[in-house]
């Protein structure tokens, strides 16, 4: 069944022709649209196999993160990607940029541990391994995290799960950014306004609840299990002394989260060039999500 | 112009660009930077060059490049895949007198250090701070920075902390075309592909790094490191299964069997229970209350599964030794046999118990010795064939065991290497678990970094001419000299 | 050239390269080169006893460079036998490498009690007047103006080895080592002129027949049974080879009376019985380990215990690393001995810049050229179990 999906997938990418992956179209503009002439398909659906003793998922790309989020918290696991609960197992890789927990639970590069994609030649090509610890060969699984489906449209993959915590909560308190960082160990997200820092701490109860009574006793409130500010979506880099225009500043990861678009990144001509070569080699006739640019995406 | 007056013309350049005394061509050292530190009979370098700033590397590279030379990055040579071996008389480019740390941000939890610098020597650096850098290869005290980049390096704590890729956020490289780019940057936000995520394990086959920014981990709380003991290798294998399975992620789980401990008891007199058939090391850290909450867990569950005893340290001495014991693994087993073989193959964690089975299975149908002394916690084997490389024949049948060990590995859903790359060694097994066409997938990224194919060729990918007689182990390594 | 270097097969082949060694290795550290390693010098004599390499320029200087410290032994968790590979591969290269001028000349002063006598009364003098800069010389910034003055004792129990050259330019050493004795009541008498110099520069630069000849002089000057306390970590480490250089019984029995004077002093139940109920002073000491005590006799821990009633030890963060005196080493290299020696600065300051003790004159005279100050253990001993104060 599950080789059949794969099957389908890789017929209707096909071998020519400018083609695009479409998912919960969350992210949809992230470094531009495709073409007008980009054929639309869709990535295949379901949850392969899930073993919670060896903390790793096989999906296909088209499942939501809502369905595997679901299947995972049946065995109080989850995954470390972002978006919104429509949003695709390979939307979210593809667009690869982390969350506001990234302190605690890592980084979406290191999530991603198997690729099967179809190349820009129609094949199927198998990237990274089951393992959760891998360097036999390239790790092209790291190239195709963040790489809006330019290099290769993903099929399935095998994913790092992790444990959820067994408690999380939400404080509010007036310390500012520098001092805030250091109150307690390894919060999983520490937030700014401006004004007042918002703390999310996770962990065993008994250890939340004495982080808790640390920073209550510095004026802190708890706020429950949801992060009390709503984040704007657009990312921004933030600089330390930069004017936060109403944004949210995730502190750990020095990103300005606003309501307006970013300007383009910077980037050097180095980088630029390399990057593009590498795509050039991946797909020397620009069909796989032409009109998109990873170089043109936030940070 | 043969080869040998390109040599000297290439030999001046070198001296005139980086100074003569930082370029060496003897025999003494063509002889040392020959090898590394896995079982390869050397390879040929061309010449020794020891630059000591990045522009030094730039001109070594540009050097080569007028020569149509290759080159091959090397760090301290404690390699274990023969990533270090140059090929086809290249520049051998020792970074190792580039070990400056540079600098060291406590707010954005990030220091640039130079790739020389020596792994340990940055944990040491930053004692007292609150901060370490958290890959721990068993190498550590030797190995370099740019070593552990170019490998991916892991060591016992990437269990819970990940390898080497996890805690790079930026790198300065110098391509093999000689253009200097700086990929990633320190906030670990780049947008753009990850092209520092594919440059950490490149195995120097993408160019060489010449500053590093590393990310610095904040020290825990609380540390508490247990010393576990089993009268079976497979109740052990069964309880690192049953621990994970249980959802907790410890900092470290260890496994050593009986030779193995035995060697190193024999080293730092710890108290290992020489007459257990393997102990597990399993370390758990953070806050004080779900260490112990950990801990407690751990205990029964290694109780329920046949454990003997269990030791917990009750000093940082003590568990510095017990580190220090398995850290010194690998090293010791000369005490046994002057010659030692291994694979790294990573399996599933649920077959730990089978796949260690058939590992002392082979090992006993080839009449060897094997100890094995892994990281259990993330399934990654490290089955050390330990044979006196003058007996004849011998070499035939540890290269034989070795290569059903992978095979028994690769059948059971794992892969061919967890944290020592593929080198020189294993690209023989490489078609085992790709596709023609997934290495051609993989070349394309070599070719996009590297047209010319000069930066460490023969490395990594099956294809491409074979490297001289050092492409097989065949030869009789290194110990057998005498 | 081409000659073999009769190595023993077995401890060349029991390296296998792991590199663990690297890091304290004092003249990798310095030079981050495999050729100043101890992996690449055991690569080396692979390479010449096989045939792959002649006994090159390179060879040599490589070779010559090992200070012998023998920290990798200590580090390597095979146990490859470093120390038997270099020595014997010195041994052979002395007859063929050109050994300095400087070294030769020092090395034949140290066999000539007299002209070593006589020669440093003379220095003494110079440097009194400033005729001498004080760094100039390998030699003690203030060379004593007259040799130690010891009394012995009729019926002694121990033998003190006063040796050559500290003797003559370190004798308050030897004077508070006795005071030591005296405040517990142990008779003592000393080696003195007539057993000399016991032979462990020689040895270490290669000059092995010297050694054995200065062996077999010591041996039968002290022909008593009595135990022989040693206060130079060098020399007390030579001594306890004898047995295993000369291989007859007559030497294995002396080697197993000698003792380093801090290990025996722990030992000892009248220094046990007289030890003060609480530590007697507040004052911070960095033990800075002489590598012949710490990597051959490894009896560095006896320090720490022999001066804990007294002094706060700090310990060095460089886990034993060499100071590069190295017993000859400082005066046939001493560019490297230098780059050593400023690691170890480095590290004495980490570690607060306090008072430092070693066990070993070649260790306080390299040290103190730099400016350390500088102590001998048994001399802070001595000041505080009411000895004289040595120190000047």
């Amino acid at each position: 069944m599950g080789m059949n999906d794969l099957e389908d997938f890789r017929e209707s990418v096909g071998e020519s022709g400018p083609v695009a992956v479409v998912g919960g179209r969350t992210h949809w503009t992230v470094g531009g649209n495709p073409t007008d002439d980009t054929r639309l398909v869709s990535a295949p659906v379901g949850i392969d196999s899930f073993d919670p003793s060896e903390m790793t998922v096989s999906v296909k790309a088209g499942t939501t993160l809502k369905d595997l989020n679901e299947e995972l918290s049946r065995y109080r696991q989850e995954v470390c990607l972002e978006g919104s609960s429509e949003t695709t197992v390979g939307g979210a890789l593809m667009i690869g940029t982390d969350g506001i927990r990234r302190n605690l639970i890592g980084s979406v590069r290191e999530t991603l541990l198997q690729a099967e994609y179809v190349d820009a030649k129609g094949k199927l090509i198998k990237a990274g391994g089951p393992t959760v610890k891998n360097v036999t060969g390239y790790d092209l699984c790291r190239l195709l995290v963040g790489s809006l489906g330019t290099l290769g449209l993903v099929g399935r993959v095998i994913l790092r799960t992790r444990p959820q915590s067994e408690k999380s909560v939400w404080l509010q308190g007036g310390l500012q950014p520098e001092e805030a960082r250091h109150v307690c160990f390894q919060p999983s997200s520490l937030l700014w306004n401006g004004k007042e820092t918002f703390i999310q701490l996770e962990g065993y109860g008994i250890d939340v609840d004495s982080e808790v009574l640390k920073l209550k006793n510095l004026g802190y409130e708890e706020m429950g299990t949801k992060c009390p500010i709503s984040i704007p979506r657009f990312r921004h880099k933030f600089v330390n002394g930069m004017c936060l225009d109403g944004g949210i500043v995730d502190v750990y990861s020095s990103i300005l989260y606003k309501s307006t678009e970013a300007a383009e990144p910077q980037h050097s001509n180095e980088v630029v060039r390399l990057g593009n070569k590498v795509r050039t080699m991946f797909d020397p006739s620009g069909r796989l999500n032409p009109g998109r640019d990873p170089y043109r995406a936030g940070p | 112009m043969n080869r040998s007056r390109q040599g000297d013309q290439l030999f001046r350049e070198l001296c005139r660009d980086i100074g003569a005394d930082r370029v060496h061509r003897d025999g003494a050292s063509q002889l040392l930077y020959s090898r590394d530190g896995s079982a390869f009979p050397g390879g040929i370098p061309g010449v020794v060059c020891f630059p000591e700033t990045t522009q030094h590397v730039v001109d070594c590279i540009k050097a080569a490049n007028r020569h149509d030379r290759s080159f091959v990055p090397r760090g301290a040579g404690t390699g274990l895949a023969g990533g270090a071996v140059p090929c086809d008389a290249p520049l051998v480019i020792s970074t190792t007198k580039m070990n400056s740390i540079l600098e060291v941000n406590y707010e954005k939890r990030f220091a640039w250090v130079e790739p020389g610098v020596v792994n340990l020597d940055l944990t040491k650096s930053l004692t007292g701070t609150g901060f370490h850098f958290a890959p721990d290869p068993s190498s550590q005290q030797s190995c370099t920075i740019g070593g552990n980049v170019a490998n991916n390096s892991g060591g016992p704590h990437c269990l819970a902390y990940g390898v080497t890729n996890a805690h790079i956020l930026a790198i300065e490289v110098v391509l093999p075309d000689g253009t200097l780019v700086e990929l990633g940057d320190v906030d670990g936000h780049a947008s753009g592909y990850d092209l520092r995520g594919v440059f950490v394990g490149g195995e120097g086959t993408l160019g060489i790094a010449t500053r590093i920014a590393v990310k610095l981990t904040p020290d825990p709380p609380e540390i508490c490191t247990l010393l576990l003991d089993f009268m079976d290798v497979a109740d052990a294998a069964k309880t690192v299964s049953a621990i994970i399975a249980s959802g907790i992620v410890p900092a470290a789980i260890e496994m050593m069997d009986k030779r193995i401990v035995n060697v190193v008891e024999e080293f730092v007199k710890v108290g290992y229970p020489t007459d257990a058939a393997a102990v597990l090391i399993i370390e758990v850290d953070g806050l004080p209350k779900g260490v112990k909450i950990e801990v407690e867990r751990i205990q029964s569950i290694s109780l329920e599964h046949g454990a003997r005893s269990v030791r917990v340290a009750s000093s940082d001495e003590e568990r510095e030794q017990i580190w220090k014991g398995r850290k010194s693994a690998f090293g010791a087993v000369a005490q046994i046999q002057p010659g030692y073989y291994l694979h790294d193959t990573v399996i599933p964690r649920t077959k730990l118990v089978e796949v260690l089975e058939a590992v002392y299975e082979i090992a006993n149908r080839y009449e060897l010795i094997v100890m094995n002394v892994f990281h259990a916690g993330d399934g990654n084997l490290h089955p050390l064939l330990v044979f006196d490389p003058q007996v004849p024949g011998i070499m035939e049948r540890v290269l034989a065991a070795g290569e059903e060990i992978v095979q028994v590995s690769l059948d059971a859903g794992g892969v061919l290497s967890g944290e020592h790359g593929i080198g020189l060694e294993k690209k023989r097994f490489m078609e085992k678990l790709f596709s023609e066409e997934d290495l051609a997938a993989q070349k394309l990224l070599k070719d996009a970094f590297d047209p010319d194919g000069r930066a460490n060729p023969f490395k990594v990918l099956p294809s491409g001419a074979s490297c001289g007689e050092v492409n097989h182990l065949n030869q009789l390594p290194d110990g057998a000299w005498v | 050239m081409n000659t073999s270097l009769n190595l023993d097969k077995d401890h060349l082949t029991a390296c296998i390269s792991c590199g663990l060694c690297l890091p304290h290795c004092p003249t990798y550290q310095v030079t981050q080169d495999e050729s100043r390693s101890p992996r690449g010098r055991i690569s080396l004599m692979r390479g010449v006893e096989n045939g792959l390499m002649p006994l090159s320029k390179e060879v040599v200087e490589s070779m010559d460079t090992c200070v012998q410290c023998l920290g990798c032994e200590t580090a390597c968790p095979s146990g490859v036998q470093y120390g038997e590979l270099i020595a014997q591969t010195r041994e052979v290269l002395s007859d063929h490498r050109k050994v300095s001028f400087r070294l030769r000349v020092g090395l034949w002063i140290l066999l000539h009690m007299r002209v070593l006598l006589v020669g440093s009364r003379v220095l003494a003098v110079l440097q009194r007047l400033r005729l001498v800069p004080t760094k100039a010389l390998p030699v003690p910034s203030r060379i004593p103006l007259r040799g130690g003055r010891y009394v012995e004792h009729d019926d002694p129990e121990v033998i003190l080895f006063t040796g050559c050259v500290m003797d003559v330019w370190l004798s308050q050493v030897h004077e508070a080592a006795l005071s030591v004795l005296d405040s517990i009541g142990i008779r003592y008498m000393i080696s003195g002129n007539q057993s000399g110099c016991c032979g462990a520069l020689h040895s270490h630069a290669g000059f092995r027949s010297t050694a054995k000849n200065q062996a077999l002089q010591v041996i039968s000057a002290l022909p008593t049974d009595l135990p022989i306390l040693v206060d130079s970590a060098g020399c007390g480490a030579v001594l306890k080879e004898y047995g295993s250089l000369l291989g007859t019984q007559e030497a294995k029995f002396f080697s197993s009376r000698v003792y380093d004077i801090h290990e025996w002093l722990i030992n000892d139940s009248k220094w046990q019985e007289s030890l003060p109920p609480r530590r007697l002073g507040s004052r911070k000491v960095i033990v800075q380990d002489p590598c012949h005590l710490r990597h051959v006799q490894k009896a560095h821990g006896s320090v720490r215990e022999l001066l804990t009633p007294f002094v706060d030890c700090l310990e060095l963060d460089d886990e034993g690393l060499c100071c590069g005196a190295g017993g000859a080493f400082s005066v046939d290299q001493p560019e490297l001995a230098k780059e050593i020696r400023d690691e170890k600065l480095k590290s004495i300051q980490r570690a607060g810049g306090h008072l430092v003790v070693s066990a070993n004159p070649g260790c306080m005279i390299h040290l103190e050229s730099a400016g350390v100050e500088i102590l001998h253990p048994i001399q802070v001993v001595a000041e505080y179990i009411g000895g004289r104060d040595d120190h000047e």
